[in-house]
């Protein structure tokens, strides 16, 4: 074997790598400010009229696990299939239900059954018309046992789907118990759903993407793999037209949907940038118009910019306590009194949240009544009424454990809180653990070593029961031991009432048991959740995230 | 040569099966629920419905049987979390781009490390040989996220409108220049330090200079006698290094935003999507196991001393 060395590429190619250090090493000195004027450019752009080129870039943010409305669990997913879909009914500004799919809803006298009727223009991808029984096939088959279905659950409200979803193949007759479930497609155009008692938010919830209808013959022809951009069939305002997975989904304006002509974008590329600081960096090249996902640590910077929005959400961030060991209710209204909460925001978590003060989250329709001017929690905290409850607590327990998951962010806010209630006379020790394993840790059923634990609770739909009834007695995601048989009656009788204000005051009722002047205090609100994201001027007027954290894509113009 | 590749091969199978065996058992060991991905609890009869159409409700032993059948088809199983897609997807679709990256990173290695380090010995002592060593050393220290973040900050931001390179993606040939280098600079950097100490060493030996000494032209003795002693040690670290850099790299696949594999690699255990987790480590193993096999036949070639003692 013969080598022969070639001088002149080598030392080519160490002045090349010398080069690449030499750039490496120069770089600290000039980051802050650089970064800084790469994002002022924007401003010079005046926004105008309609641009001719309707196409946007943006990020999804992760691979959505699935695009099956049956499958799909995250806020990814369902964004994605809310714009390629058509749902029955949508949701307003105001999130109130108005009619998309469905021309026309109606709930009966005794509020238990309620009848969608389909307009008759609706059409799917591949031609074929929309019709009630896709409406009632899809509900069913997510229901089913087989399917697997996470938000099965969602629709436990209707009759026999709860004896459905929990049917056994080897001791249950399924197709019976399928049969028996309360959605029905009278004619092709009406869909007749028969609810366990009235659900004044059922209309609501049909907004939700686990009710959208699917594509049966595309489903029972592909099966798993229905969803890949090649096969899948669609009836919404865009069509998926390019999945490359764990990189880019792309949607293109379906120009033979019912209301195209108010569609403005024509494409919309999806990229899957997952790493907050990458998709900032994408975004500043101006290689994305949007992004969602910024990393906490780059908000004080991003916020000054002219692209950084911000938007409320519906979610609530929130400190569990354990009843059963920290017993005295007075310690816990000290303890929830002590949290700075504004302070907590501006320091801390510094994306403008909204200092919590009951759990249910401002943008609630019915907030105002709900949680009127809430006196017992302050924004800022009362540290000295705190301490004048926690005098009289006659047996404190001083020694606390605090559980938090070790996701980005929540150890500085348990740093703070800790902070507060030493001076309660309070000691805390902070432990983490990994999410999966904290998940599992915290129950139900209520470990015993948790003293207080961190969550957070973001809405499915939107009524306040969908947070109110988390501290229920027999509530799957009621960690505290909290158990409170008013509570559950006035949750009970909300559910049955019909007359939204009379709702809203039960709920505010609720409220009062937990968080009033003699609340309960099973669970420490810090502050409702806000989303916040960088858009490009060209699209900042239009682009809007709604609370449920969702964007029509429809209402989206480019503009010069 | 032949017997001791099929030897080989053969010993493979009971290595793989306790690698599925041990990651069973851990996976299992750690707490987590791959059907809760959110703070939201999992009604039971939802739970039950997944446990029971992923087989997680069977005893053990059937779930390990079943797992093995199904790598001996080559079947890994569907993912318990991403619904739809199987891991067998997940491999076929992911793994080509780890494979396309880290051999572009390992060729960057080569082709850069191996010189810098001739260059070096060659050079003993001098200001070139200082330059390369401490080049490999900064490239050997500086963590590879760092030297990512940095490529991007200047030659796709700062420099973007002059180079033309992209911050992040895996779409064109210009995005695949800056994570190469990222993955591939320390990898270089092992190589050139190997290159140079064993240089030394060899142009240090009896034969080198007996071959001098009948008249052979330097450049003819480096190249031919030096080089080849010398890259043993280069081919010993470079086989499984070469296992490692294609299963995928998650830093700079996250990053550089890469579909590569190396992000499943982390994001399965997190999410304790078992059957995903497991495939991966089984297709770690199968690559590891390879690529020690290729280095002990190329140990064969370039040392014919160690090819009676295997065959």
């Amino acid at each position: 074997m013969r080598i022969k060395t070639p001088w002149l590429l080598l030392l080519a190619m160490l002045v090349a790598s010398l080069a690449l250090v030499g750039a490496g090493c120069g770089g600290d000195d000039d980051g802050g400010d650089a970064a800084g004027t790469e994002s002022g450019s924007g401003t010079t752009e005046e926004g105008g009229g309609e641009a001719a080129d309707q196409t946007i870039t943006v990020n999804w943010g992760t691979e959505p696990p699935s695009l099956d409305p049956g499958l799909a669990s995250d806020v990814t997913s369902a964004n994605i299939l809310l714009n390629i879909m058509d749902p029955l009914v949508k949701l307003d500004d105001d999130l109130n239900p108005v009619p998309s799919a469905a021309e026309s809803f109606e709930t009966s006298e005794d509020g238990t059954t309620v009848t969608f009727a389909l307009r008759d223009d609706l059409a799917w991808t591949n031609g074929d018309p929309v019709t009630a029984m896709d409406f009632e096939y899809s509900w069913k088959r997510t229901v089913s046992p087989e399917l697997g279905a996470d938000y099965a659950y969602q629709f436990y409200g209707i009759v026999g789907a709860q004896d459905y979803n929990g049917c056994d193949a080897k001791k249950d007759d399924c197709a019976a118990l399928r049969d028996k479930m309360g959605v029905n497609a009278v004619d092709d155009k009406t869909l007749e759903v028969k609810l366990t008692s009235p659900q004044p938010w059922f209309i609501q919830q049909a907004a939700h993407h686990s009710f959208l209808a699917v594509h049966k013959p595309t489903v029972d022809q592909f099966g798993d793999k229905w969803t890949e951009a090649a096969n899948i069939v669609t009836n919404g305002p865009f069509e998926l037209t390019a999945w490359q997975h764990n990189s880019r989904i792309d949607i293109t304006k379906n120009a033979d949907w019912r209301d195209a002509a108010s569609v403005n974008l024509t494409k919309v590329n999806g990229r899957m940038i997952s790493d907050g600081t990458t998709a900032v960096q994408a975004f500043e090249a101006g290689e994305i118009d949007v992004t969602s996902g910024l990393p906490p640590d780059e908000i004080p910077r991003l916020k000054d910019t002219p692209e950084y929005a911000q938007y409320p959400g519906l979610g609530t961030y929130y400190y569990g306590v354990n009843v059963k060991t920290i017993t005295d209710v007075k310690q816990r209204r000290a303890m929830a009194l002590a949290i700075p909460r504004q302070s907590i925001i501006d320091n801390v978590a510094q994306a403008d949240q909204l200092p919590a003060t009951g759990f249910t989250p401002e943008g609630m329709p019915g907030y105002d009544a709900i949680n009127p001017e809430s006196t017992f929690l302050p924004a800022e905290g009362d540290m000295e009424q705190a301490k004048a409850l926690m005098d009289e607590v006659a047996n404190p327990k001083t020694d606390i454990t605090l559980y938090i998951n070790d996701s980005p962010g929540h150890r500085e806010i348990a740093v703070a809180i800790q902070a507060a209630w030493q001076e309660l006379g309070i000691e805390s020790t902070i432990k983490q653990q990994e999410f999966q394993q904290y998940l599992e840790f915290l129950g139900p059923p209520p470990n015993k070593d948790v003293d207080v634990y961190r969550l957070g609770w973001i809405g499915d739909f939107v009524d306040a029961i969908n947070f109110l009834e988390l501290w229920t007695c027999e509530s799957g995601n009621n960690s505290t031991n909290y158990c409170n048989e008013e509570y559950d009656a006035l949750i009970e009788k909300a559910r049955g009432t019909e007359d939204n204000d009379a709702r809203y005051e039960l709920y505010g009722q609720a409220e009062e048991i937990l968080f009033g002047e003699n609340g309960d205090m099973p669970v420490l609100p810090i502050y409702f959740y806000t989303y916040v994201q960088l858009e490009k001027e060209s699209v900042k007027d239009s682009y809007e995230i709604n609370l449920l954290d969702q964007i029509d894509l429809t209402k989206v113009t480019v503009t010069e | 040569m032949t017997t001791f590749i099929i030897r080989r091969l053969f010993w493979t199978i009971p290595v793989i099966l306790l690698v599925i065996l041990l990651t069973f058992m851990m996976m299992r060991q750690i707490e987590g629920n791959p059907f809760r991905q959110s703070e939201r609890a999992v009604p039971e009869a939802v739970q039950r419905n997944l446990e029971r159409k992923f087989n997680l409700d069977k005893p053990w032993y059937l779930q390990y049987a079943y797992y093995v059948k199904g790598v001996a088809t080559y079947d890994l199983g569907p993912s318990l979390v991403i619904r739809g897609r199987t891991v067998n997807d997940i491999v076929e679709e992911h793994f080509p781009v780890s494979i396309e990256l880290g051999l572009y990173a390992f060729l960057f290695a080569l082709v850069t490390g191996v010189p810098l380090g001739m260059l070096a010995a060659l050079k003993h002592n001098s200001a070139l040989d200082y330059g390369a060593m401490f080049f490999s050393n900064v490239g050997h220290a500086v963590p590879s996220f760092l030297v990512a973040t940095l490529l991007i900050y200047f030659f796709a931001l700062q420099w973007g409108d002059v180079t033309g390179l992209p911050t992040s993606g895996w779409s064109s040939w210009e995005h695949k220049i800056l994570p190469s280098i990222a993955l591939g600079l320390g990898p270089m950097a092992l190589f050139a330090r190997l290159v140079r100490g064993t240089m030394l060493e060899t142009l240090q030996q009896d034969y080198v200079r007996t071959a001098r000494a009948k008249g052979l032209r330097y450049r003819r003795v480096v190249g031919l006698h030096v080089l080849r002693n010398s890259l043993i040690p280069v081919v010993t670290a470079a086989g499984p290094l070469l296992g490692f850099i294609i299963t995928g790299s998650f830093i700079i696949e996250l990053i550089f935003n890469v579909p590569g594999i190396g992000q499943y690699f982390v994001t399965a255990v997190n999410a304790r999507d078992y059957s995903v987790v497991m495939g991966l480590t089984v297709l770690l193993a199968v690559i590891v196991i390879v690529a020690n096999l290729v280095v002990d036949v190329l140990y064969g070639i370039l040392d014919p001393r160690t090819r009676d003692a295997r065959t």
